[in-house]
């Protein structure tokens, strides 16, 4: 049995929207276990990206507690949840949201900048980083230089740069064609298998879906049903 | 951590207004540190006046002449080394609109009286030898194609030539002020051929504006003063003595308040500028809190990431400044020739340098305060939902 990687216990947020308030997630129970490849399914305003955002450390909570990767994110002020999310996560977002001005290696080194690496040890990160994603040919080029496709795989590149425990994909695959976003789909499906990490990416695309190995269904910010699929090889080509 | 490579891109993503605004700024410091200089021009008279040297001059008003009997009276007060008469001739030279200064002055004390004025060609001997002799400053005679030995044509103004002709005086020596004190565009000539051409015209003597005197070492400059004010309290002109210092300022006073003038328009100027950086940062935050929030969001502190729109609008800011002093330094030899006689102590000082240099810093602090507060205060899920 897998350790659990992300334990959320009643989690609850909500938004102030003209004097109302507004809960997103209800009392929300979770818990994912590490190594694992879970796609977080559910209609617009069912939660699935604020529950991203807290588990990313990028939102806090109202109520309840969160563990990702050990730590409980409510201890944490804000400069050590910074230091927590650049040692133990990594994003992926649906715009690709990489730095215009900075290369596709540059994009990829600037989360190393972080990290206690020399020059060098940063570069040889970065390069093997674009290389896993097939652009070590394109380190040169900057994003307005690249297709979706490729500057998805870029962002993919910077997210798993700095080795992360959890990816936290938000609608990934969703501004591609279906090509570009078989080979992202692909591509985090071999970061899964082949180097443990733990992912979660939010979806609405049932195909993209079928590359994880969980279904997590959310609605009305209450945890639905999860399936689990079945051993996905070939699954990100499929269709 | 803020990435120098990071804030250089940035500042080059809009190299226009990037461009603009340093040149805005280039603009900004030259002006101020010009305006400032021409303050320190103005003060220099005061701020380099010799501490042994007193002015003696009519107690009703400077452009009243004094009695050459004075002379000797007041060279006998104790205290008193040196005493030389300054006659204002207030010639003019051809169709020169920049005209210079030109006094009648008791030539063999002069070097006695004013070290300052160095002598570099010719001599004092040179100018004793011949009663049309002249001293001339460097930039005086560089302006209008002196050397030794030229005639130099005066209009008399105050003193009319013989017969309405011109007066004309023979350069004998060439002098560079030893600091920015000395006008390096003035004339000397000698007061007893003033004295007799203007006795053998009018049959008076010209009289003299002023006395300067160098008092002896050690002399109670007050004590000197207060004697040769006594020594004339009763007679038929009053005198009043004062410091060279003082003296000088007075002419300060007479241009009214210049420096608090001259202050208010570079002050506004700099109000200008602040603004015009303000706006540029602020439209650099707009375009980068997306950004900002990426960065966040892979582990940058706030700290570091309102590190780097302050580092941008510092180092904007520094380089528009930093430019802006070096250009004022650069072009000061230029200035002072274009400025020389209204200006003879342009100098663009290390004190202008280094207000001009915090001048910069507060530029840049004030440009980088908001958007740096805004990028350390933004939230990442709003800024990722910004679009740029």
């Amino acid at each position: 049995m897998s350790q659990a990687m992300i334990h959320a216990s009643g989690l609850v947020k909500g938004y102030s929207r003209g004097g109302e308030t507004l809960t997103v997630l209800d009392r929300l129970d979770l818990e994912m276990a590490e190594g694992r490849f879970y796609a977080l399914m559910g209609p617009s305003g069912s939660g699935k990206t604020t529950l991203l955002n807290l588990i990313g450390g990028l939102d806090q909570a109202d109520e309840g507690s969160l563990l990702v990767a050990g730590a409980d994110l409510a201890s944490l002020d804000a400069p050590a949840l910074a230091r927590w999310r650049a040692a133990n996560v990594g994003f992926v977002f649906q715009g690709f949201n990489l730095i215009p001005v900075l290369t596709a290696l540059e994009n990829v080194e600037l989360p190393l900048t972080l990290a206690p690496l020399s020059r060098k040890e940063r570069r040889d990160h970065a390069r093997y980083a674009l290389k896993l994603v097939g652009l070590e040919e394109r380190e040169g080029h900057r994003p307005g230089q690249l297709s979706g496709g490729q500057e998805q795989r870029v962002a993919i590149a910077r997210a798993v740069a700095s080795d992360p425990k959890v990816l936290l994909c938000d609608e990934p695959t969703g501004d591609l064609d279906r090509k570009s976003a078989d080979q992202v789909l692909e591509l985090l499906a071999r970061l899964n298998a082949e180097f443990r990490k733990t992912i979660l990416m939010v979806t609405h695309d049932p195909h993209a879906a079928a590359v994880a190995t969980s279904i997590v269904h959310l609605d009305k910010g209450q945890l639905g049903r999860i399936e689990q699929n079945a051993p996905r090889a070939g699954a990100a080509t499929r269709g | 951590m803020v990435s120098l490579k990071l804030v250089r891109r940035y500042l080059l993503r809009h190299k226009v207004r990037s461009l603009l605004t340093v040149g805005s700024l280039v603009v900004a410091l030259f002006l101020l540190c010009l305006l400032q200089s021409l303050v320190v021009a103005l003060d220099a008279g005061v701020r380099n006046a010799k501490r042994n040297r007193l002015v003696v001059q009519s107690a009703v008003s400077l452009f009243v002449d004094l009695p050459v009997a004075y002379q000797q009276k007041i060279a006998a007060v104790e205290g008193v080394q040196h005493i030389c008469k300054w006659q204002w001739f207030g010639g003019r030279y051809g169709d020169d609109p920049m005209a210079f200064a030109q006094f009648g002055v008791d030539m063999e004390v002069m070097d006695r009286l004013y070290p300052e004025v160095v002598i570099v060609e010719g001599s004092y001997v040179d100018v004793m030898a011949d009663r049309r002799g002249c001293v001339i400053g460097k930039s005086l005679a560089q302006r209008h194609g002196l050397k030794l030995g030229d005639t130099i044509p005066l209009i008399g103004t105050i003193f009319p030539g013989p017969n309405g002709a011109a007066w004309e005086f023979i350069v004998r020596a060439i002098y560079e002020p030893a600091n920015t004190a000395v006008d390096p565009g003035t004339m000397f000539f000698r007061w007893d051929y003033l004295d007799e051409s203007v006795k053998a015209m009018t049959g008076e003597s010209p009289g003299t504006g002023t006395y300067f005197l160098r008092t002896a070492p050690g002399a109670d400059q007050v004590a000197v003063a207060a004697a040769i004010e006594k020594l004339f309290e009763n007679g038929p002109q009053r005198v009043t003595s004062s410091t060279e210092a003082e003296f000088n300022a007075q002419f300060v006073s007479m241009m009214g308040n210049v420096p608090f003038f001259v202050s208010a328009i570079g002050t506004g100027v700099l109000i200008a500028i602040v603004l015009a950086c303000i706006n540029t940062m602020l439209l650099a935050f707009r375009e980068q809190q997306h950004d900002a929030g990426i960065a966040k969001a892979l582990g940058f502190t706030d700290g570091s990431v309102a590190g780097l729109m302050l580092a941008q609008s510092l180092l904007l800011c520094g380089l528009g400044g930093f430019s802006g002093l070096l250009l004022s330094k650069l072009l000061e030899p230029a200035m002072r020739a274009l400025l020389g006689s209204q200006f003879p102590g342009y100098e663009v000082t290390n004190q202008t340098l280094l207000l001009g240099a915090l001048v910069t810093l507060a530029i840049g602090l004030a440009a980088g305060l908001v958007p740096t507060l805004r990028a350390r205060s933004l939230r990442v899920v709003d800024a990722l939902r910004s679009v740029e």
